[in-house]
Parts: structure tokens; sequence; C-alpha cells
């Protein structure tokens, strides 16, 4: 069953191609699970064996694409495709033999990255009512706020716009997926969580 | 010409992107043309594009765009900055609307369903021509309308353009004599609507927009305007960066992006806003906190019927109780004080939950003139089991303290739809409504709509009986007593309460929809379609010419931009066709029945239009205009002069002005061949600066209290009505533990038939989740993500569970929007209305949720 899982998603993965390429040129590598150790002591500890990929109930985690070189199978998420949703329970980590994934106590305590608002695209930031990614988040005025402002030129509308707590976003990616903009791409990324 | 959707967006992006850089869009005014096309040589610029002035399709807001199309398609929809309710503000919806049109499943062909079996399916339909279709569904009124006209019924809509809506009056007030018409609007506004009639006898807001800029304190009450109109918050959010001194207080039953951004929250118990209301009113006679002047000027005092129960049972409204709702009496200031003495703060506090010192703090508020103070409410009062009562309350308050009609003292009541002023109550589509606030069963205003319809003197006496409200007509579907039901501009099989029974999925004695002939005009295959035994391909939006009218009494055109797809047809078509077809052979005195209600603008001969849309549009804007201009009908000037109609009071523009100033707010006042509007209304002042001069010198009184008169009230005096605190019509016991309470999200619009089919729209929001209380899902098991399955006595839905906390319903309560049919809410939904206006009490169903 785990290794079918595991195959599945590798299949999953070969079609969804371009997207995911995203995943692999993210500056400072792939989007991890929740739990994940560093870089290093992830890239020492886990086996690519498939489990947390199979143990998501929602599907968000996958094995990196061959074009990730080194780190091909190892578990990815792509949160444009399918963001974590930052299960209470994180069947992920608790499915990891190996202690790459370490289960977090609480939403609160997981680090995947940080959600990065990208002002140009974002519609909120040019004074529509947007706030997508606000409405999204699982932390919503923790992880991100809005911060009211005075729209330019403009006395009787405000601009709402959002704005990422670091301390606080735990990287999930639940605004990525759900923000409106697609072109050139969604107004919100994830940074990854340095080392 | 194959633009895919990846195109699409791309050609969006780069249109905005000119669209911003052009500045404003001031000269665009009139660039549709006559022949109903875009005028091309007037306004294409370079590259071809054509621009059009629009209002947005989605909510009550009414924001006013510039859409751009070319080689007959949208290429962008912009706010236009001209458009005096938005000056250009739009939110995401309104952003994405071009992309609304072009799903992938647009309807383009007439449907019919030959077996009856396939209902509440996605099969079963087939392809037909126009005239099979026409020819069908005309008969099978006709047929109706011949055997039992009480069997026959229209469910229209405030999404319906205002023409049309008084196209579709006329036709079945007039052509068909009979009042079983009533709109969507009736699950919305309905409890607002019966309000202004029993307070200020004229069914609209004294204030307007510009309320928000001018205010100190906003209180919002049962109203989640961050979601529910996002340019309007934005515009509040304005006011108070613009003065760090403005206060926003929310009084909800639960946590919503409103009360997050809210100074204070008075979270009170489902159904108590009543007790904290009168609470207000009381603290302000009894420490002498109200305004003497004005009550002595302006107000009357009443109280009315009490104990009136509830209407569970469908024989509700013929019962002792259901008869007598309206009943009022004359009571002085000294009974009516009386009345309120019960409802002290400590009262209020152990009814409502909410601290005694808060209830005290806003009424401080209310009571210090140094300070103005807007009221604003939505559904939270309007779908309520007293939603008219708790109407009567806020405006109690407000007459109290001398806060009404003027700039930034008032009390505003916000509408849900893009037109549920402007059509469903302004043209008259309720079941008990003539045009312009005219009632069927009072004599003078029968006499007056037969004036301007050209009708004999008596002929509208056959619909002195108010026609089946809302709940009634699915009601009586649902048991049989529905035999032909056309559906425009809603999608009742999503937004009804009660679909369990009215979806034929209850008791087998409610198997009415199977049996009942529907005709549903649509643009996409929604679940009412599903239903429907003839589906009529509709024009949408800027595919044709059309008109809503906004909260704030502006009516604002949408210039026809591009053609519909397909066979799609516009509405107004549709209906000139059918009522060809069953009118055929009629008269009305002496004259062809057809040729009198609509000759003007249809030639039945040719079966087509006398003009272009915009001539069509204009003329029966013209003859509808008739009713507040009696001037322009020599016999309604006379009837208007010796019934003392005031119609002139609600007096509109010729049809071009609006085009012209992108839209305009009523009444609009010739001045020495100039029309002015009006946002203050009853307020005495400068009329070029927005005020009612002219209103007041022709029908009121100047120099009264506070510069205002109420002129189209009773004696010029609104009503204050005393109003108790009745409990909700169930409250949780062991078997239903939990308040479930629906609404809407900023994302989607009403049952989500256009907004989910923008993928970006759906990406967004692509399910309805039910918020809960932590603490409630801890006792149950529950987690994020999990799915549950809330049951009542009236039916029961699955649906997944969210704790992220959007919207926060304290322990005891769980919310959920409407929006998705896969859902469906509603199965579960009680059907108890408010007695007076029977709108739907959607807030307060008890139910229990169990971990699936």
């Amino acid at each position: 069953m785990g290794k079918l899982g595991a195959a599945a998603a590798v299949c999953a993965m070969a079609l969804m191609g371009a997207s995911l390429l995203g995943a692999t040129q993210r500056p400072g590598g792939l989007l991890r699970p929740p739990g994940a150790l560093s870089p290093e002591g992830f890239a020492a500890r886990c086996v690519r064996c498939g489990r947390c990929i199979e143990a998501c109930p929602h599907r968000a985690i996958h094995a990196a694409p061959l074009s990730a070189g080194a780190d091909a199978s190892t578990p990815c998420i792509e949160p444009r495709q399918q963001a974590c949703a930052l299960c209470a329970d994180f069947p992920c980590a608790a499915a990891c033999p190996t202690g790459a994934l370490v289960g977090p106590r609480s939403m609160r305590e997981v680090r995947m990255g940080t959600a990065v608002v990208n002002e140009e695209r974002c519609l909120s930031y040019r004074a529509m009512r947007c706030e997508v990614c606000y409405r999204a988040c699982p932390l919503i005025d923790e992880a991100i706020s809005i911060d009211y402002r005075q729209r330019e030129g403009d006395a009787i509308h405000a601009v709402f716009a959002p704005v990422v707590h670091e301390d606080a976003c735990a990287g999930c990616g639940l605004c990525v997926q759900r923000c409106p903009v697609d072109d050139p791409g969604p107004a919100i990324s994830v940074a990854l969580a340095e080392g | 010409m194959d633009i895919t959707r990846r195109k699409f967006v791309k050609a969006s992006a780069i249109a905005l992107a000119s669209a911003a850089a052009g500045g404003t869009m001031g000269a665009l005014s009139g660039c549709g043309t006559e022949s109903g096309a875009p005028a091309a040589a007037a306004s294409a610029d370079a590259a071809g594009t054509v621009k059009t002035v629009g209002v947005c399709r989605f909510c009550g807001c009414g924001c006013g765009v510039i859409v751009e199309a070319k080689d007959g398609r949208l290429v962008s929809v912009t706010g236009d900055p001209e458009n005096g309710s938005s000056r250009g503000l739009n939110c995401v919806k309104g952003y994405y609307l071009a992309n609304a049109l072009y799903g992938d499943d647009r309807l383009t062909k007439p449907l019919i369903r030959d077996d009856k079996a396939t209902k509440g399916t996605d099969g079963g339909l087939r392809e037909a021509t126009w005239d099979e279709a026409l020819d069908l569904v005309a008969a099978r009124l006709k047929e109706t309308w011949k055997a039992d006209k009480s069997r026959l019924a229209f469910w229209g809509s405030g999404q319906q353009p205002i023409v049309e809506g008084y196209a579709t009056a006329k036709f079945w007030k007039a052509g068909l004599l009979s009042n079983n018409i009533d709109p969507n609007a009736r699950l919305c506004m309905a409890s607002a609507v019966v309000g202004f009639m029993n307070i200020f006898q004229t069914d609209e807001p004294a204030g307007c927009y510009a309320d928000i800029d001018e205010t100190d304190v906003f209180v919002t009450w049962g109203a989640n305007m961050a979601e529910a109109h996002p340019m309007l918050y934005s515009r509040l959010t304005a006011r108070k960066l613009a003065d760090s001194n403005v206060r926003h207080y929310d009084v909800t039953t639960l946590t919503t992006r409103t009360s997050a951004s809210a100074d204070k929250v008075l979270q009170f118990a489902p159904g108590s806003d009543i007790a904290i209301a009168n609470a207000i009113a009381n603290y302000l006679i009894q420490n002498n906190l109200y305004d003497r002047e004005f009550v002595a000027d302006h107000i009357q005092f009443k109280q009315g019927a009490e104990n009136i129960g509830n209407a569970f049972e469908d024989g509700y409204d013929a019962s002792e109780a259901g008869k007598t709702v309206d009943s009022v009496e004359n009571i002085t200031f000294e009974q009516f004080a009386a009345r309120l003495a019960p409802y002290t703060l400590e009262y209020a506090e152990e009814v409502s939950g909410v601290p005694a010192a808060d209830i005290q703090e806003l009424a401080e508020v209310f009571a210090d003139k140094s300070r103005k103070v807007l009221s604003l409410w939505t559904m939270g009062v309007n779908q309520h089991n007293r939603g008219t009562w708790m109407n009567h309350c806020i405006y109690n308050i407000h007459f109290l303290t001398g806060r009404y009609a003027l700039p930034g003292d008032g009390a505003f009541s916000l509408t849900g739809q893009p037109s549920a002023c402007g059509t469903a109550r302004e043209v008259g589509t309720f079941s008990h409504r003539l045009p312009a606030d005219l009632l069927v069963a009072k004599a003078p205003h029968r006499r007056y709509s037969e004036a301007i319809w050209n009708l004999p003197e008596g002929y509208l006496d056959a619909i002195e009986k108010p026609g089946m409200h809302t709940v009634k007509m699915f009601r009586e579907l649902s048991k049989g007593n529905v035999d032909f039901l056309w559906t425009a501009h809603n999608n009742w099989a999503v937004s009804m309460p009660n679909l369990t029974r009215f979806l034929g999925r209850g008791d087998s004695d409610k198997q009415g929809i199977f049996d009942c002939f529907i005709c549903v005009s649509e643009v996409y295959p929604t679940l009412s379609t599903q239903y429907a035994d003839v589906v009529l391909p509709a024009a949408m939006w800027v595919e044709r010419e059309g008109a809503f009218g906004n909260g704030e009494r502006r009516t604002a055109v949408f210039e026809k931009a591009i053609d519909p797809p397909g066979e799609a047809q516009w509405d107004l078509w549709m209906l000139m066709e059918i009522a060809k077809r069953v009118l055929e052979g009629e008269t009305i005195g002496g004259q062809d029945a057809f040729d009198l209600l609509f000759g003007a603008v249809y030639d039945k001969q040719a079966g087509q239009f006398k003009g272009s849309q915009r001539e069509v549009c204009r003329t029966l804007w013209e003859e509808y205009r008739t009713f507040s201009n009696p001037q322009l009908n020599e016999k309604a000037a006379a009837i208007n002069a010796a019934e003392k109609l005031k119609m002139e009071a609600k007096q509109l523009a010729p049809y071009d002005l609006y085009i012209e100033n992108h839209g305009l707010t009523w009444p609009v006042r010739e001045v020495n061949g100039q029309w002015l509007p009006t946002l203050w209304r009853f307020c005495d002042g400068p009329q070029e600066d927005g005020f009612d001069q002219l209103g007041v010198q022709q029908y009121g009184e100047q120099d009264l209290a506070a510069g205002v008169s109420f002129y189209k009230s009773a004696d010029r005096k609104p009503s204050a009505v005393f109003r108790p605190y009745e409990p909700p019509a169930e409250v949780p016991s062991q078997e239903y533990p939990f308040w479930f309470c629906t609404g809407r999200l900023l994302e989607h619009w009403h049952t989500g038939s256009m907004t989910r089919r923008v993928p970006e729209l759906h990406r967004a929001l692509p399910s309805a989740l039910l918020d809960m209380n932590p603490a409630d899902c801890e006792r149950l098991g529950l987690k994020d993500g999990d799915r549950a399955r809330v049951t009542s006595r009236y039916g029961s839905f699955e649906i997944t569970v969210s704790t992220a906390g959007r919207t926060v319903p304290p322990e005891g309560m769980a919310f959920a929007p409407f929006f998705a049919d896969e859902t469906l809410v509603n199965l579960a939904v009680q059907d108890v209305y408010c007695p007076l206006s029977k709108e739907p009490d959607f807030k307060k169903t008890c139910v229990a949720i169990e971990k699936i």
C-alpha cells in the first residue's frame, strides 16, 4: 500500500509537470511538510519512504520530481495546487519512521516558511476589497492581519492591506492556494524558513 | 476567435493597466448606440476596444463600472470613478465580473423536459426551438390562467433589471389580473420594507451612502458589512481612518469580520436585539436624554398587536393571530414610555447576555448630541421572526434622539441585491404592490394605475386582494396547489428555506414540485433548472441594456456591450413573446389586450421590438416614470391631486440622464430645465447640494426641529411603534441544541451560480464550511476539517467543519454560507417568517450537529 501510494503520488507529480517546476525552483529548496527538520537534518533523515505522502488526507504532499536532483522523491508541498491543511494531529509527521518530520504540538508551532505578499500584484493593495488570503488564513488576525490605510487620492475609501506576521505565519500556503490573482502568478507566495 | 481563459485573463490585465493609466472616464456617457450594439465609432480606441458604462451585477452596493469589450467579448471591468455610489471602488467579485459571463456551460438554447420523472436530476432536458419552448410555456400559462388563476405564479428578483420588472408586474397584474407575483427580495428586504411603510408610509431610506463620510459613530446591527457590503465597508473604514475619534459598535450574535474591526462588540443571544433596543430607548426616556423638540414636531406614538405567535403552520396568515398582526393604535408619549419601562438595562442583560454597562454605553452614545450616529443593518435584523419589529425598534431610538434624515445622523437599511430597491420595491413586483409604492388594496392606488396603464376604471379591482407571498407560494406549490410557476433572476432551489419540503425530499404529501409546470429563465444550469419543465436561456448582464436601483435610491443604467451567446435572449423579449401568446384573442375595454399593454414597445405581428434596446428601455422607463411624474398624464394628475397621493414625491428623471450622469438618486427634481438628484430625503436645504428642498417646500413644513419634514408620512409624522421582546420561534433543546445561522461571504454572490463559474473566485472560496466554536467542537469530538451532519426538524445536510476563525460563533451556535448547492444548507433551514413582512428567519434554525 505504502509503495503504491507513493507511486501514485509520483505519477500525480509527473502529471502536474510544469506547475511543480515552481516548487523545485523555489529559492532555498522545497516546501517541506510541517515538522520537518532543518534542510540538512531533513536530508540526513528522510529515507523517501513516502509514508507522509500516503498519510496526508488532503493529498498536499508529493514526491519531488527527478528534476529536483538530489531532492528527487523527497516529500514536498506545492501550495498553489494543494496547501498544507495544518491537521490538528499532523498525520504526516506521525507516519514518519525516521524523525525527519517531528510532529508539532499545534499549528502555532509550525514553521514551514513565511508568506510574502507581492504588493504589485495584490488586488487589495490596489484598493480593491479582496483580502482572500487574510480570510483563508488558519491563523486569521495572527499570521495575516489587515492594515487599514487611506486610499491615495480618495478621501472616502480605504485600502485593506494584508500584512503577514513572520513570527506567527506557519507557511502552510493556504493563502497561496486561495489567492485569486493568477497571471503571471499568485500575489502571495511562501518563502522558505531559513535553515 | 477562440480566446482561452488564460489569454483572456491576460487580456483583462492589460486592459486594466491601460484603463488605470487612462485616468477617469468622464467622457464615456452614452457610448452605447441606438442599435444596441456598442458605438464603435464613438468610443472605440485604436485597438478596437469599446467602453460602456455599467453597474455591478452582484450586491446591493451598486458599484459603477466601466466595461470594455473587443470583438464582441468583454475584456475588462473596472471601477467607474464617475459613479456617485462607489467612485471607482470595486471588490474582487466586481474585478472578475467579466469572467462571470464566460463559464463553460452557458445556456444557449431553450430546453424542454419531456419526462417529469427526470426532475431533480441533471438529465432529462433536450434542446428545443424558441417557438416550441415559448408555445409550451404560454400554453401552460394560459391553460392555468383560464382554469384557475389562483394556481399560477411568478417568482422574480431584486436582480431583475428595472424596466423588465416593471413590464413583468404590468403583465401579471394588468394582463393576467393576478397578484401571484413576488420577488426573492421577500427573503431579503421585506422586513425593512414593511418597517418603512408602517413608519413612514413610504418605502425608502432617507439617507444615503454619503452619511458614512459624515458620521462620528457607526452602529451595525445584524450586519456583516465587511463581507456583504465590501465597498461600503471600505467607505466606513476610510471614515474611521480620517478621524481617530470615530467609533464603531457592532451589535451581533456572532463574531464576523465586521466585529473583528469594530471598536466594541455587543454580542447578544439570538432574537434578543429587541430587548437591547428597547432598553436603550427606555434609558433615553428615563434619563431625560431624548430630543423633546424633535419628538414634539415629528413623531407620533403607537402600539400594535402583540403575542403574535409564529408562522410554523401553512394556515398562520389566516389564523386569528395572523390576521391581526398589522393592527396598530395611537398612544401617547407617556404610554409609549410606560410600555418601555420594563426594559431596564438589567432586564436587557438578562435576556441578551450583553452586560448592562455596554448597553448603557451605547445608549449614552445615542444621547450625546455633540456627535452624529449612523445605524446600519441588514439580514440579522430583516431575516428575523420579529424582523419588522426590530426595524421599528431601531427607528424608535433614532426618533427619540432626533437622528434621522440628517447628514451623518441616520438609520440606514442596507440592501442585499443590486436592484432590490430599484425593481422589487420601486416598480411593484410584490404580491401586494403596484408601481411606485402603490398598494393593490387601496382603491385610489388602483385608479391611479389604471389611468397610467389606460385600463378601464375599476379594471384592477379584480386584484384588490394581495396574492401569495414567497413562502406561501412555495408552501402551496409543495402541496400541489400551484400548476404553473415561472422564475427569473433567482435560484430558488438553493436560496429558499425548508428545501427538504419544497424540493419534494420530505413528506409524501408535499411532492408538488414534480407536478407543477415550472419555467426557469436562466444563464447557467442550476439546481432550479433541474426542476424546470422548460429552461429559457437568458442574455446576461451587459449582453442587453438594463438598469438597477441600489440601496441609496440611486438608479443606474448598464449599457449593452456585447451580444448574448448562441440563442440566448433578452428576458424582456421572452416576456413579450409569452405575453403575446397568452393574451392572443383577449381584449381589455374593447382593445387588443397585448397591444394596449405593450404595443408601444413591441410589434407582435413582426415578433420584434419597436426600436433598439435603448429605445425600448427609454419608452418603458418613460411610462413607469409617469407614476412619479403625474403631470405627464392628465387623468393621473387629477387622481393624484384629488386623493393627495403625492406621487411626484418620488420623482424620476428622463431615461438618458441616468446614463449621462452615471446614475442619479431619486427624487430627481426638475429645476429650470436641470434635473437635480436628492441625497438627503425630507431634509431642508439647497437642492443643488443634495437636500430635499423642493419636496419640503411643496408638501412639508419648513423650520421644524432639525430642519426636516416628513411630508410623506400621515400627518407628516412618522410612527414610533412600541414593539415588545418576544422570543425566537424555536429555541435550542436537548434534541436540537444549536442555533444555526446562514449568510453571505465576500467571494460569492448569493447561490454562486455566477461567481462559482469564475475560476478565480471559485479558487478563493471553493466550498461552504460550517464555522463552529472550538469549545463545541471539542465537546462533540470534532476537529477542523471533519465532516459533520447538521439536522433540524426540517431536514439535514453534511458539511465540513471549520474552526479557522473567519466567523466565530459563540458556544451553541454554528454558521454556514448558502452559496454551495452541493452542501445545500437550506435543506435544514426553517421557513418560519416574520408575521408582518413574511420574510423567513434564516438566522435561528435549531439544529443538532454530529460527527460523521
